[in-house]
């Protein structure tokens, strides 16, 4: 089981590898938001895999934070495209 | 029986979750792109979620997951959709092909 978990973590982490690609060449802000986006979504995962495979719930709490933190991110970037001002 | 649960859910969501990178980096258009990302979140993460949830139904981990979940669920489409609004709003082009656009023209 520990090994299908961190077997889970190496492959998140591995799918949002490519997303940098997309984060360097986006054309819009946009693509770029969606790009960061889901790499915290993939960070999130990683982390709650490996605090099964550390055998830590903190990671699990650090995993909490990153991916509340990234959409009050996204979506104070989408409000400051919209109206120009914070 | 519990281990295959969780190999399950975990195929599952890394299927979707490629499936949903692979969107990001191939499809034309922004608001495509939009759309395959919550298709990550949705589809790729609530199951990942879930085989650490099996993989360990202890007292300390299934809150944590829940909290976690029901954030991605609720955040990820207000997001989603002020993103797409605000692109729309500074005129970030549709795709070439694309057929309608409900918001500035009305439907025949």
């Amino acid at each position: 089981m520990s090994a299908a978990m961190l077997w889970l973590a190496v492959a998140e982490i591995a799918l949002a590898l490519p997303l940098l690609g997309r984060l360097a060449a986006g054309p819009a802000v946009g693509d770029r938001l969606v790009a960061l986006n889901t790499i915290a979504t993939q960070c999130t995962l990683a982390l709650a895999a490996f605090s099964y495979v550390a055998g830590r719930s903190f990671y699990m709490d650090v995993g909490l934070w990153l991916s509340s933190f990234s959409y009050l991110g996204t979506i104070v970037w989408a409000r400051y495209l919209e109206r120009g001002f914070l | 029986m519990r281990f295959w649960v969780a190999v399950i859910l975990l195929i599952t969501g890394l299927g979707f979750s490629a499936s949903g990178v692979l969107g990001i980096l191939r499809m034309p258009d922004l608001y495509t792109r939009i759309q395959c990302s919550s298709k990550t979140i949705t589809m790729g993460a609530l199951p990942a979620l879930a085989a650490v949830a099996v993989a360990e139904p202890s007292s300390v981990v299934i809150p944590r997951v829940l909290i976690i979940a029901g954030l991605l669920l609720v955040v990820n489409p207000a997001a989603s959709h002020a993103l797409a609004r605000a692109s729309h709003m500074r005129g970030v082009p549709m795709w070439r092909g694309a057929v309608r656009d409900d918001t500035t023209e009305r439907p025949r």
